[in-house]
């Protein structure tokens, strides 16, 4: 950005002197090129948000201990929700044989998708309006605004690590024993993240914006539920589809890889799997510089 | 730029002009409005063309009326939004008390919340913890810390708030509007401890409307009205010209209501000339009753705000029609200079709802005789008086 140098126009405050304005002179508007451009460097950006890495500890801190001080079951709402979610589902669609994997127990074949779904939705439901949520606090103190997003996510994971002790006891209910090739985890966990973090970092930058997006959110997650392969086998997309499902929803092959790895002893489907990869960088990136393009007014308009 | 510098230069603001719920119609008036006439003009400027330099170590005080773009302006040094125009810069590391009860959750003790705003404030976790007890002592709050916020009163939420952030140890410390909630003891040790961050080296940026605080704090003061800087110096001056600005947009918005018409006023010194220290002085009014009424009248000398000095009282019978009052003030105690005279006149019985005369700004002057004393600094002046004074040490 360029400046004139300052002239006459310019209130010194130099002590003794004392400047008065009237305020006639002034233009009705201010000369173009002292337009601001916001411009957020990548690289600075990210340094920032490094830096502040406390204050998303703290945050999550915060929400963690305020959603469970005042009820008496505590932590075990984290385990009680996707625990109900298995009994529903497990009633009602087990009795199809299609739906599951034959040989497999049903609840565990659900539970796994339950897992990684909860996690996206659970992020993507409270993430996508954390900056709503967060007004007061966004529109008085200044660090990076991601830290609420972040934040949001950072508190479903923990929530999400929980959850994953009903699936090692239903491993020992059903006395199965998962294969070694479930060591891919860790990469499906981070395409799972990647896509969380700019779907959920993108859409609450939207949000602000466009509050009525706030009301689909709801709409989305439930469609969302049925149309991911939570239930049902990510097989039963078209087999030339699988790539094009896989870019737009890393989630199918994502939860499908986890079953394959962990239940059958079988390498990931690595045409699905790639385009997933790609997918939750597509996400990541889009995500992230519409927030980084939107945050100039967010403190303006919350 | 040295640490602790602010740089602010040509800075603009615009807010747009509807910023709630825009319905899908409006948004299609909107579209429709802006094709047609080419131009768009939804939005008006909150700061017009606005330069400040606060040198590292310097004070500064923001006044104006409510609206008039102060916060705007704090918030866009301390990032929390963006100018429309203009550059603003500014070196080392910001604490900005903003508001002191957002940070703050209901629902946590006030133990946890002193790492979730200091944190928020940009405190390391680390630091939090050494000066914990300090925060804890200076808050005043040691019995009830480990009390959830939620059953905290405003005000305690206030102390927690600022103390936090008094410990901040910022290079650039910005303080909102924040103080007043507290009680007069606190709000006394606020200032101190503002003024002891000041002397440590940190740059103060300040906005209040207690004047009296401002010129406590702040060396510098800039005078916002109406998205525009109308005076920038030091802070006795542009206080002094704020305050007569306030008489005259009171006087204007409360010329002749009520019952009793003031036809003329004047005041004057011993002999009819001006209003010296320690001398008589005489305020003269001429007013016009509808009817014969008792009543009570009231004279009052002010800075030029609402808030008099002192004031006097006459109660007594007023006749009907025109007449004049002269009301003498005996070794008037101020020192130099400007001061406005309030008046407002009540009754009972048929007029006890009605006042006679609302208070009123009724004419201004100036004193001649010794300056205002300098307090030690930190310490605020309520009312500037002249008093003599004789002093023995032996």
């Amino acid at each position: 950005m360029t400046l004139p140098t300052p002239s006459e126009g310019e209130v010194p405050l130099a002590v003794n002197s004392i400047g008065v304005g009237d305020g006639e002179s002034m233009p009705a508007e201010p000369p173009n090129e002292l337009i601001y451009r916001h411009q957020a460097r990548v690289r600075r950006s990210l340094a920032a948000l490094w830096a502040s890495r406390d204050i998303v500890y703290t945050l999550a801190e915060r929400d963690i201990r305020a959603q469970y001080k005042q009820a008496t079951l505590g932590l075990l709402w984290a385990l009680i929700f996707p625990l109900a979610m298995l009994g529903i589902f497990t009633i009602i669609f087990s009795r199809t044989a299609s739906n599951g994997i034959p040989g497999i127990p049903y609840p565990i074949f659900a539970y796994i998708g339950i897992l990684c779904w909860t996690f996206f939705s659970g992020s993507f439901g409270t993430g996508g309006t954390s900056l709503l949520t967060n007004n007061a606090l966004m529109s008085k103190t200044q660090f990076p605004r991601e830290c609420f997003p972040l934040e949001s996510i950072l508190v479903t994971a923990v929530n999400s690590v929980l959850a994953w002790i009903p699936l090692v006891l239903l491993f020992v209910l059903y006395r199965f024993v998962p294969y070694p090739t479930t060591a891919w985890a860790p990469l499906l966990i981070l395409i799972e993240l990647a896509f969380t973090i700019g779907v959920t970092v993108g859409v609450s930058a939207l949000i602000i914006q466009m509050r009525d997006l706030a009301q689909v959110l709801p709409i989305v997650i439930m469609l969302g539920l049925f149309a991911t392969p939570v239930i049902w086998q990510f097989k039963r997309v078209p087999a030339k589809w699988q790539i094009v499902y896989g870019f737009v929803s890393p989630l199918g092959p994502v939860i499908d890889d986890f079953r394959r790895t962990m239940l059958l002893g079988l390498n990931p489907a690595w045409g699905p799997l790639l385009a997933a990869i790609a997918g939750a960088i597509f996400y990541l990136v889009l995500g992230y510089r519409i927030f980084k393009r939107l945050e100039v007014n967010f403190a303006d308009i919350a | 730029m040295p640490k602790g510098g602010i740089r602010v230069e040509h800075v603009w603001k615009k807010f747009r002009a509807d910023r709630t719920a825009p319905l899908f119609y409006d948004q299609l008036l909107r579209l429709h409005r802006s094709i047609s006439q080419g131009t768009r003009r939804d939005y008006r400027w909150v700061l017009k063309d606005v330069s400040l330099n606060v040198e590292p170590g310097g004070t500064l005080g923001l006044i104006g009326i409510n609206g008039s773009g102060k916060t705007t302006l704090l918030k866009i040094i301390s990032k929390v939004t963006y100018q429309s125009a203009g550059l603003c810069q500014s070196e080392g590391r910001i604490g900005a008390l903003l508001s002191v009860t957002s940070g703050i959750h209901p629902d946590l003790t006030g133990r946890e919340n002193v790492y979730l705003y200091g944190a928020v404030l940009g405190m390391r976790r680390k630091i939090s913890h050494e000066r914990f007890d300090e925060i804890v002592e200076f808050a005043g709050l040691t019995n009830a810390i480990d009390r959830q916020v939620k059953f905290f009163s405003l005000g305690m939420q206030m102390r927690l708030g600022f103390s936090i952030a008094a410990f901040l140890e910022p290079d650039i410390l910005l303080v909102d509007e924040v103080l007043a909630v507290g009680d007069a003891n606190f709000q006394q040790k606020c200032i101190q401890r503002i003024e002891e961050v000041v002397r440590q080296g940190t740059t103060l940026v300040y906005v209040s409307h207690d004047l009296n605080s401002v010129e406590a704090t702040c060396k510098q003061a800039m005078w916002l009205a109406d998205a525009v800087v109308r005076a920038a110096g030091p802070t006795r001056e542009v206080a002094a010209l704020y305050r007569s600005s306030i008489q005259e947009d009171a006087s204007l918005a409360t010329s002749n209501d009520g019952v009793v018409r003031l036809l003329k006023s004047s005041i004057a010194g011993p002999d009819g000339g001006t209003v010296l220290s320690l001398e008589d002085a005489e305020v003269r009014m001429t007013m016009n009753l509808p009817e014969s009424v008792e009543a009570d009248l009231y004279v009052g000398i002010s800075l030029g705000t609402a808030f008099p000095i002192f004031i006097t009282k006459h109660h007594g019978l007023f006749p009907a029609g025109d007449f004049e009052v002269t009301c003498r003030v005996h070794n008037i105690p101020l020192p130099k200079g400007g001061y406005s005279v309030w008046t407002a006149m009540t009754s009972f019985g048929k007029w006890a709802d009605t006042p006679l005369m609302p208070w009123k700004p009724v004419t201004s002057f100036d004193v001649f005789g010794p300056d205002v004393l300098n307090p030690p600094e930190g310490v605020m002046v309520a009312a500037p008086l002249y008093v003599g004074t004789t002093w023995n040490i032996d």
